[in-house]
């Protein structure tokens, strides 16, 4: 399968929230006990029963009001942090661009969250087990649309392949810089590049996101430079534990930034 | 609508204004977003920065409940500078038509002004009439007897630093509004709830209709004048008579002086014969003949001076008029303003029945917390409801569009459709009046009511479409109808002829759009006639060709000799042609057959001289009335933090209906006491008074409670800070609810004075898997002259962190 994108334009998002109770229906997720964060908002992070929700930030200035509204969910990058801190083997990236945790193999270890730049994946305590927005994987190799792009009324979610929406992104973003100079597209390069990219209404960091997102320091030195060498020293398990205590010391340049606190709810 | 949702694609510029249509109405969004992707622009104008306004290219915060002083400066504006369609306005409006010397508007009142009785005599408000008693017209638009001078001299009090000091728009923005949308045509209204909750709803809707009629984009695709409809179902309801003062198919309903059906035609014009005729044919079958008045006398009549809309029966309930309510689809503790005369009203009531899916608020207003059920007599009944995924039935759309579905789902356990629900209460009902001979017992035993052992409730749309009663065969289509002499045939709704008429065309789904307008004729059926686009002849030049030639609706066709087109046109007769006197007439639901600039007391087709019969004569049609003037005119709401800048001594609507059977019941408070304004909302996240969906868990998790929302500065002025808890008051009530400090609303200056709206939405209530306290706890229920609408969207609170 090629690879697919989503692509959100938020000029077009009303924030309505029917993107985020199709993503519960479909992915049978019970719904959780909330109070208002700030403005509309009713999550203030993911949880391991809510995978996707709506973000509003309001910034005013100038006599002008932007009222910015972003679906947020798994980005499904190229070159994701999650698959790098995964010690099981249970993360993995799909030919479509899709980053999938294999439950099985899940251990609940929790570096997928620590290490998330974007705070997406939640352990389940209970369960011991990661979970996070799949993309809809189940769907989307079934020729179908994710949940969330099927039911977007207005048409701010488009799912299709990413070359193709990518070229579509660049010319809307133009349109849109108009009316918003500072609008960027968001997922074109960031971690290698994101199957969920954005066409933003201001810098990245108005939404609360990271404008130049890397993989912790840690997790890179660990995974591409010691652990090839640390594995045959003394073998998987015990260098994961090893690197992974390193790694959370190391931890804090990059903190999960719509999460006060990562990992484990 | 005058057009449909799928048309607003085709429109370059929006006024939503007394419309959150991102927030209430989602899908809307889809076909404004068409629109913007070709360059459309959209204006937004509320009291706070909503979800939709995100979308605006233009924004202005209006202080609830004064949009007709903004909206009378545009209409100055296209006055002054002469932006209107010349063409369309001398063809197509009554602009040239000379008004009664009599007319006068002075010190905020009309002529005709009856102090005593808080209502107009309108005979001033009539056209000059020749000898054949139709209006003269003038040659010219500079003639001082015309329309369009009692316009120009009505309006020019509205300047826009007038209507600045008014509304606490920068008179600037309201020109670079008028501006906008002057020059983009085609361009739309949408307005909903916003508009018309307001003791000056009728007037602020007259507005729209001047400033459209006047830039000629009424009966255009991309144009019009569209009010977006709630629940799924609003728009079918109101064509079936959910009003109090009108019959199915906006019919006006029968007074208590209409002894006979003549009466009847005196006061509403031989034109309500063949519809009525055809009514009382599909309610009482053979029952009604020629001979008896077409069972004339079974139909209820009401009582003129008694405006007895939905907030008159609450306060007619604590006087103890009523003994029974049966109440379905309406969760009423909590959609009602005043919430407090509704709960005292219902503990008056003999018996109460709901039907609904949840035990909603209204069902249990007895065990309230603060009420003390012991005190309380009445017996209430829940019948469990049916939900609108577990009954076939149709459903009519804001654009006039039936659309069937079937059940998708057997009913849950005990509950039923509201259709069988129904049938059998009447069926039983009736049963227990057999053997009378009550003449007051006829209506309900010769009810022709046979919609089968298990109801069907396409038998009931297709009693709606209509039959030949002469055959017993179903009505074809409108134009069948319309050829058959009266009493020969039935309609339940006569505009919606024809709709089952060739099969249930409200089931039609193909999907094709040959015109690429949108249309979407094989899509359900629209009434009338699947006409989707209605007064679509005014597209067209006085050839009858069209003047947009991208938007291409109806033209009439030279060598056939016939009106055709991408839509089905909107005119008298197909075969009349535009050099006939029906073939020029765009507007043809209206007496003068062209748009009203002034809503003018006419009947058309008044006899000459008057019948031998000395009885009094019968019109062809009469003018609609708007009972508070023939223009619009600015008045405060209710509860005003201010004084009528226009006539400080005529404040707000001379009209206004407060009801207050009970003394004490309506409250109205000061500005001193209670300083800011209020205005009261929906959220996408709840549905209406939230019966449904505060039951449904993961609609809780979206949006779990209401809130009040405040500006930087009243927070800071109060001393409270985002989440923390505020107590609101107003003179009826008070309520605890967080606050939420928001620069979606900024302190607004009101004729130099800082002012300040408060924004609380409605839908909540004691019950639910999600209670909360609802703004109606604090609303006021006086309303339009008019429609009856509550001013839900404009009173005084005072407000302290708790």
């Amino acid at each position: 399968m090629t690879r697919k994108m989503v692509l959100a334009d938020t000029s077009k998002c009303t924030g309505c929230k029917a993107c985020t109770v199709a993503c519960k229906e479909w992915n049978q997720l019970p719904a959780e006990k909330t109070q208002l964060v700030k403005s509309y908002q009713s999550m203030r992070t993911f949880t391991p029963d809510t995978w996707s929700f709506v973000t509003f930030d309001e910034n005013y200035s100038i006599s002008q009001m932007h009222w910015l509204m972003r679906k947020a969910q798994c980005f499904h990058c190229a070159d994701p942090a999650c698959l790098k801190a995964c010690t099981s083997k249970a993360i993995s990236k799909t030919e479509s661009g899709y980053v999938v945790i294999d439950k099985d193999l899940c251990i609940g270890c929790g570096y997928c969250a620590e290490n998330c730049p974007f705070g997406v994946p939640k352990v389940d305590d209970q369960q011991k087990k990661a979970f996070k927005c799949t993309g809809c994987i189940d769907r989307v190799e079934n020729n179908l649309k994710p949940m969330c792009v099927q039911t977007c009324q207005t048409g701010a979610l488009e799912f299709g392949e990413r070359d193709n929406l990518m070229v579509k992104a660049k010319k809307r973003l133009a349109e849109v810089k108009g009316k918003y100079p500072k609008a960027v597209l968001y997922g074109e390069k960031e971690m290698g590049g994101m199957t969920h990219s954005y066409i933003l209404l201001d810098s990245p960091e108005a939404y609360g996101l990271p404008s130049h997102p890397v993989a912790p320091l840690a997790l890179t030195l660990w995974k591409d430079i010691i652990r090839p060498v640390g594995t045959v020293a003394m073998g998987g398990a015990a260098a994961a534990v090893v690197f992974g205590i390193l790694g959370n010391a190391l931890r804090g340049n990059y903190g999960p930034p719509e999460s006060g606190k990562g990992g484990k709810e | 609508m005058t057009n449909s949702w799928t048309d607003l694609q085709n429109s370059r510029c929006f006024l939503i204004a007394g419309s959150n249509c991102a927030e209430n109405h989602p899908i809307a969004m889809r076909w404004i977003n068409r629109a913007r992707d070709k360059g459309a622009k959209i204006i937004v104008v509320d009291p706070r920065f909503t979800r939709t306004a995100s979308q605006a290219d233009i924004f202005a915060q209006i202080r609830p409940g004064t949009d007709i002083a903004y909206l009378g400066a545009i209409i100055r504006h296209i006055l002054v500078n002469k932006l209107y369609d010349k063409d369309y306005v001398l063809n197509y409006t009554n602009a040239l038509y000379k008004v009664s010397k009599d007319y006068k508007f002075d010190a905020g009142l009309f002529s005709g002004f009856d102090a005593k009785g808080k209502k107009y005599s309108i005979d001033s408000w009539g056209y000059q009439l020749g000898p054949d008693n139709k209006p003269l017209k003038a040659d010219s638009l500079e003639d001082p007897d015309t329309v369009f001078a009692k316009l120009q001299e009505h309006f020019s009090r509205y300047t826009f630093d007038k209507a600045e000091k008014i509304t606490g728009i920068p008179a600037a923005k309201i020109k670079e509004i008028a501006d906008t949308f002057c020059q983009a045509k085609p361009a739309t209204i949408l307005y909903a709830l916003g508009m018309t909750q307001h003791t000056t709803a009728v007037q602020g809707i007259r507005s729209y209709a001047i400033i459209q009629l006047l830039l000629g984009n009424v009966g255009k695709a991309g144009g019009g004048i569209n009010a977006l409809r709630g629940e799924p179902n609003v728009q079918g309801s109101t064509d079936m008579a959910n009003l109090f003062n009108s019959l199915p198919g906006y019919l006006p309903a029968p007074i208590g002086t209409d002894k006979t059906l003549r009466d009847y035609l005196v006061r509403n014009g031989s034109i309500q014969e063949k519809p009525l005729v055809a009514l009382l044919k599909a309610w009482f079958g053979q029952s009604a003949t020629k001979e008896n008045d077409y069972c004339f006398n079974y139909l209820p009549k009401y009582n003129l001076s008694i405006n007895a809309s939905m907030v008159r029966i609450f306060d007619l309930m604590n006087k103890g008029q009523f003994k029974l309510l049966i109440n379905i689809g309406s969760n009423s503790l909590v959609s009602i303003p005043n919430r407090q005369m509704v709960r005292s009203g219902l503990a008056k009531l003999d018996m109460l029945v709901v039907s609904d899916l949840f035990e909603i608020e209204t069902a249990q207003f007895w065990r309230e917390p603060g009420v003390n059920p012991a005190e309380i007599k009445t017996e209430v009944i829940l019948l469990p409801a049916a939900f609108v995924y577990e009954k076939d039935g149709s459903l009519t759309n804001s654009g006039r569009w039936i659309q069937w579905k079937d059940a998708a789902l057997k009913p849950l356990g005990e509950s039923k459709p509201d259709l069988e629900v129904l049938d059998s209460l009447f069926r039983r009902v009736r049963q227990l009046y057999q053997g009378s001979t009550d003449p007051k017992d006829e209506p309900v035993l010769k009810a022709r009511w046979d919609y089968g052992q298990e109801p069907s409730a396409l038998k009931v749309l297709q009693e709606i479409s209509g039959y030949d009663e002469t055959t017993g065969k179903l009505l074809p289509t409108l134009a069948d109808y319309l050829k058959a002499p009266a009493g020969s045939v039935s309609t339940g709704c006569w505009i919606y002829t024809g709709v089952t008429g060739n099969g249930n065309l409200a089931a039609k789904r193909k999907n094709g759009d040959p015109s690429g307008l949108g249309l979407f004729k094989d899509w359900s059926f629209a009434w009338p006639a699947n006409i989707r686009i209605l007064y679509n002849r005014a597209s067209c030049d006085a050839n009858g060709q069209p003047v947009d030639p991208e938007r291409k609706l109806v033209w009439w066709d030279p060598a056939a000799r016939v009106w055709s087109g991408n839509d089905g046109p909107d005119v008298v007769d197909k075969t009349k042609g535009p050099e006939t006197p029906e073939g020029k007439l765009s507007f043809r639901m209206n007496p003068e057959g062209v748009g009203r600039l002034f809503a003018a007391k006419y009947t058309s087709g008044m006899p000459a001289a008057p019948p031998v019969d000395n009885l009094p004569a019968i019109g062809l049609r009469p003018a609609g009335l708007c009972v508070d003037g023939p223009l619009p005119e600015f008045y405060e709401p209710v509860e005003s933090p201010t004084g009528n800048l226009l006539h400080s001594e005529v404040s707000s609507n001379p009209l206004v209906v407060i009801p207050a059977t009970v003394p004490g019941i309506q409250k109205v408070g000061k500005p001193g006491d209670f300083p800011y304004v209020l205005t009261t909302y929906g959220v996408v996240e709840q549905f209406c008074a939230g019966g449904v969906t505060r039951n449904i868990p993961v609609l809780n998790e979206l949006m779990p409670g209401p809130f009040a929302e405040i500006s930087k500065n009243l927070a800071q002025k109060i001393g409270a800070q985002d989440g923390d808890t505020v107590e609101v008051a107003s003179a009826r009530g008070k309520l605890r609810v967080r606050c939420l400090v928001t620069d979606r609303l900024q302190t607004y200056k009101v004729n130099g004075k800082d002012t300040e709206t408060i924004g609380i939405p409605w839908g909540w209530g004691f019950a639910s898997l999600s209670p909360g306290p609802g703004a109606n706890e604090l609303t006021i229920g006086v309303l339009d002259p008019g429609a009856g609408t509550p001013e839900y969207k404009a009173c005084l609170v005072n407000i302290r962190r708790v």
